[in-house]
């Protein structure tokens, strides 16, 4: 009935847009701009709260706060993954102030949101507030955007890289695991030679890249409050972009695309050898190549001068409140059970193997048990330890969707022989600056 | 462009005239049955036109770095940002070179296979009709999904083929999307010519047998001139079809590194929508469906020219 | 040469042409329906022998284990998909069938003021593509709330301009003036007489247009995927559309995404069996024998 009534005035609405043409866009600056520094009250009576992710089986953890919380039920809508359309739906929903309570937004995508100004400062709920020290500090800053005062979503797991590699064919063939990317390089020429490539360059997993950037200190993206700065051809960027160029062009990688079943059958069939990935990652070499079973292990992530230990990150994502949201105070409250708790993460982690971005959340039992897949190896140690060392200052761009999509372009290009990874990361540069101005985002040229 | 289109599958001049005297009398009844439709076209046809325009229109400005943003006026700036957005132009050059290939090859088979159905050379009509139509029935994210797997190196049951020549490469994939839409839609242009063709009476073909003509004699020089308002007719929706082209490239990008996020016109639409730049990707689409329109109409001016000559 | 030369070349050559002729249907049957069965064999293998086995034979019959697999997933949302397909597309086809056949048998049969306006007007919108109003129908819905709901994708799909033009064409060639005059000295009222003469008259024109808009609105895919968020609204192109973009996160779905490909189009490829005959003629509607 409500929906037919919606509809019915659907019609309504768009015949008087039509007598109405003329001022069309005007009406928006009402709605969309506005109300800051909402507070963080908590309601009275019982409330609804919505919630959408792409978390598989999340609806049981939803299930087990729903049976404790009669009075703050939660209401979870499963989508496809936020770059595969939920973003999009945010966006949608934000202009049409109809998004969920409570949104899974990875890292990389909080500035975005943040831009359109559809967040919920979390920071403002003294809960929340109180909690920040549970977190990593690192996760905790990739919410915060450097600024103390606020924070745009709880942060809900985190992706601490390493190298997974095939401890088999490494040790039949006498070659020892690299501790550097100068020893990697070398160990791909002697894999190259036994048969093998030492992994798949994973052209459009644009968010790896960043992740080799993030280790090897590159920044690309700076914020001072009156502009941002875009920095994808530093010095630092471009000396990762070289070394993967290098290896690309004497085809000591192999180049299949993600996630397909081709990139499968290449860890599958052992034509790749390791893959510097993060922790999910785990699970994916798991259900894409089961025919390694018991052969891979996990040793940090190879460093750009022997004897320093620094990691990178790839992935991991906030549960953030939007700012349409009625019930800032339970959303957040249910945020913060929902990426702090022992049950809720040991749930999260058996259905949806996420790491958690808590402290204590990465000393849990579940994660200390040795895995049988990687030969009995306790490989969350491994990742617990590099989460430690993901270095904290790494910001994410207000239009990350598009300037992945221009650099994995051009990464596709590049590795197809036309041009090259630091050729396309300069006119993604340049797209980046371009894509800022068009949303009217003050940027340094 | 009325006249080239309602000889389908009439015959010229079946259309009665109208006589005059009706209009007064049963003109009551016309609202009725116009009404519901005309209010149903200009709420979703219309004004969603209309409304893309004025949004087309707009511009967001704002202050500082996560400043909320305003709509104001803004001219034609968003036309400008389009008409100097590289991408968007190879977009287009690439669909229209993929509609100059595709459309003929997908509507000559067509064209092919409605004749020899309709030649009497071939047994087991029906069996064939519904065979080359089945594609029809599978939407286009589904067939592109089937073809990403076929065209796959280690997946496909065409491995000798697919490990020869990789159909997803830069080079070929615009090609092996040519080919997913043509699977589909042959089969639909096959039927609509043939349906013209059964509606060409047998005597017509009687007089050129006397004569001595050949089948392909008679294909060519009658048949043919015959349906060519049908080829006409689906000739327009595949130029639409290719200009349209997204939900296959869309699928295709996690089969094929060689798709960009731009690779189509629509992809753009849909990738600036994603930034999101409402008013940009609306300015995208009003510059695509009048590409589109512009297009299409020339096409029916164009053979409606000829026609008359 | 012999005297009857010509008439054994004439009978060779019609043995080589329709050899020639049936190689080509053979060729295209191939071609047509290779990739459907490399669907239904696939459908039919667990996710092992999906890679290890010929893709174009069976291994082990898992078909109806698979599919008690997808309609287990996530409490049956399959099957909600393939719903909600049948009540968009279904239902839009059928009810926005009827309001084109009405509109367009007017246009016909009825001399008005404005009609060569409407008629050229609808006509335009077929040439617009229906990619290009997605997204403003989108910023509309939003304004009154009401995206994301089933009207959202069902109340745009009804429109059909090309279904208005096609029936105008055959409402002028189907239905004789003649008919109507006789209808109206019977004392019919127009509206009656059109449901009960003309469209009787027009039925395999009406099944052709309902066929046409059927599969325009089963193949929209800018629409629901910008409109909806829920997916338990989604249709099942939608649906899967969504399952293959989590292949990464969930192997297990690359084998729920065959099976329900396999699901979703049965349904289709079945009424065109069905229905076949309505085809040749609708489609032919306007032939004067």
């Amino acid at each position: 009935m409500r929906t037919a009534f919606r509809a019915a005035s659907a019609l309504l609405v768009s015949a008087l847009a039509l007598t109405a043409c003329g001022s069309g866009g005007s009406d928006d600056d009402a709605s969309g701009g506005g109300t800051s520094a909402a507070s963080c009250a908590p309601s009275s009576g019982p409330v609804t709260i919505s919630y959408t992710t792409w978390i598989p089986g999340i609806e049981n953890v939803v299930k087990v706060w729903n049976d404790k919380n009669p009075n703050i039920q939660v209401k979870v809508q499963t989508g496809p993954n936020g770059n595969g359309g939920t973003y999009q739906n945010f966006f949608n929903q934000l202009k049409a102030n109809n998004t969920p309570d409570l949104g899974h937004i990875e890292y990389d995508a909080l500035p975005s949101f943040r831009v359109q100004d559809g967040l919920f400062d979390v920071a403002s709920c003294d809960i929340v507030a109180k909690a920040k020290d549970q977190f990593i500090p690192w996760t905790w800053n990739q919410v915060s955007f450097g600024d103390d005062k606020s924070a745009w979503g709880v942060p809900q797991d985190s992706g601490p890289m390493a190298l997974f590699y095939r401890a088999d064919l490494f040790e039949k063939n006498n070659i020892a695991i690299p501790k550097t990317w100068d020893e990697y390089a070398a160990a791909a020429e002697k894999v190259k030679a036994a048969g093998g490539y030492i992994t798949n360059f994973s052209q459009s997993d644009i968010n790896q890249f960043a992740g080799f950037t993030w280790q090897a200190g590159g920044r690309w993206f700076a914020n001072d409050g009156q502009q941002w700065t875009v920095n994808l051809t530093d010095d630092k960027t471009k000396k990762v972009a070289d070394y993967w160029q290098n290896l690309i062009s004497k085809k000591l990688v192999s180049t299949v695309p993600p996630w397909t079943t081709e990139w499968d059958n290449a860890y599958n069939s052992s034509s790749a050898w390791t893959w510097v990935s993060a922790v999910w990652g785990a699970n994916s070499i798991m259900s894409g190549a089961p025919k390694t079973a018991g052969k891979w292990r996990v040793a940090p992530m190879p460093q750009w001068s022997a004897g320093e230990d620094i990691a990178g990150n790839w992935g991991g994502s906030a549960t953030a409140v939007f700012k349409n949201s009625k019930h800032p105070y339970e959303a957040a409250q249910f945020a913060l059970w929902l990426n702090t708790s022992e049950e809720a993460l040991a749930l999260l982690n058996k259905e949806a193997q996420l790491y958690p971005a808590t402290t204590a959340g990465t000393k849990y039992s579940y994660l200390a048990n040795p895995v049988e897949f990687y030969g009995d190896q306790k490989i969350y140690e491994v990742f617990a330890d590099a989460s430690g060392k993901v270095t904290p200052d790494f910001t994410w761009g207000p239009t990350m969707t598009s300037t992945y999509a221009n650099a994995s372009d051009g990464f596709k290009a590049a590795v197809s022989g036309t041009g090259t990874l630091n050729d396309a990361l300069t006119a993604t540069q340049k797209s980046t600056i371009e894509t800022l101005k068009s949303q009217a985002i003050p940027v340094k040229e | 462009m009325t006249q080239t289109m309602t000889t389908v599958d009439v015959p010229e001049g079946t259309e009665t005239p109208h006589k005059g005297g009706r209009a007064v009398r049963y003109g009551r009844a016309v609202p009725f049955f116009v009404v519901p439709f005309g209010l149903l076209f200009v709420l979703f046809y219309l004004v969603p036109i209309g409304y893309a325009i004025v949004q087309s229109l707009y511009t967001v400005e704002r202050t500082g770095t996560f400043g909320p943003a305003r709509e104001v006026f803004g001219g034609l700036v968003q036309y400008q940002r389009v008409f100097e957005d590289g991408p968007f132009w190879a977009s287009i050059g690439r669909v229209l070179l993929f509609g100059v290939v595709q459309v003929p090859v997908m509507l000559g088979l067509a064209l092919v296979l409605a004749l020899l159905l309709d030649s009497g050379l071939v047994k087991g009509r029906r069996f064939f009709r519904l065979a080359f139509f089945v594609p029809y029935a599978i939407p286009g994210v589904i067939a592109a999904i089937m073809w990403g797997f076929l065209y796959s190196p280690n997946l496909s049951p065409l491995k000798p083929i697919t490990s020869a020549v990789d159909f997803l490469s830069a080079d070929f994939v615009l090609w092996a999307i040519a080919n997913v839409v043509t699977w589909v839609y042959v089969g639909y242009n096959m039927l609509i010519i043939y349906s013209a063709l059964l509606a060409v009476p047998a005597e017509v073909y009687e007089a050129a047998r006397i004569d001595g003509a050949g089948p392909i004699r008679i294909a060519w020089s009658i048949k043919i001139p015959l349906v060519m308002p049908a080829i006409v007719l689906t000739t327009v929706f595949s130029i639409i079809g290719t200009l349209q082209l997204l939900a296959e490239p869309q699928v295709f990008r996690s089969f094929s590194s060689a798709v960009s996020s731009t690779y189509t016109p629509n992809l753009t639409v849909y990738a600036t929508s994603s930034v999101p730049n409402f008013n940009l990707a609306a300015a995208f689409s009003v510059v695509l469906a009048l590409a589109t329109f512009i297009l299409s109409f020339a096409f029916l001016k164009f053979t409606q020219r000829k026609g008359v000559q | 040469m012999s005297v009857d030369a010509p008439v054994r070349n004439k009978v060779q050559e019609s043995l080589l042409s329709r050899t020639a002729a049936m190689l080509i249907m053979a060729v295209c049957t191939v071609y047509f329906l290779t990739p459907i069965w490399w669907l239904f064999v696939g459908a039919s293998k667990s996710s092992d022998q999906f890679t290890s086995t010929n893709p174009l034979w069976f291994a082990d019959f898992d078909l109806f284990a698979n599919i008690g697999d997808l309609f287990a997933y996530r409490d049956g949302v399959f099957l909600r998909w393939m719903l909600n397909s049948i009540l968009y597309t279904g239902g839009a086809a059928l009810l926005g069938t009827v309001l084109a056949a009405m509109c367009g048998y007017a246009l016909a049969k009825y001399r008005f003021r404005g009609r060569e306006l409407i008629f050229n007007v609808v006509l335009s919108g077929v040439l617009v593509p229906a990619t290009a109003l997605a997204l403003p129908l989108f910023l509309i819905f939003s304004k009154v709330d009401a995206t994301n709901t089933f009207w959202s994708v069902f109340l745009p799909s009804l429109v059909n301009p090309f279904g208005v033009y096609l029936a105008r064409i055959y409402a002028s060639a189907s239905v004789p003036d003649e008919l109507l005059e006789a209808a109206r000295i019977d004392g019919s009222g127009e509206i009656r007489t059109f449901f009960k003469v003309s469209t009787r008259l027009m039925t395999p024109a009406l099944i052709t247009i309902f066929l046409f808009h059927f599969v325009a609105v089963w193949n929209n895919f800018l629409l629901p995927l910008i409109m909806l968020g829920d997916e338990r609204l989604f249709p099942v192109t939608l649906g899967l559309y969504s399952w293959n973009t989590q292949v990464n996160q969930i192997p297990e779905l690359r084998g729920l995404v065959i099976i329900g490909a396999l699901l979703s189009i049965t349904p289709l490829v079945v009424a065109f069996l069905f229905l076949q005959r309505f085809w040749r003629n609708g489609l032919g509607a306007g032939a004067v024998k």
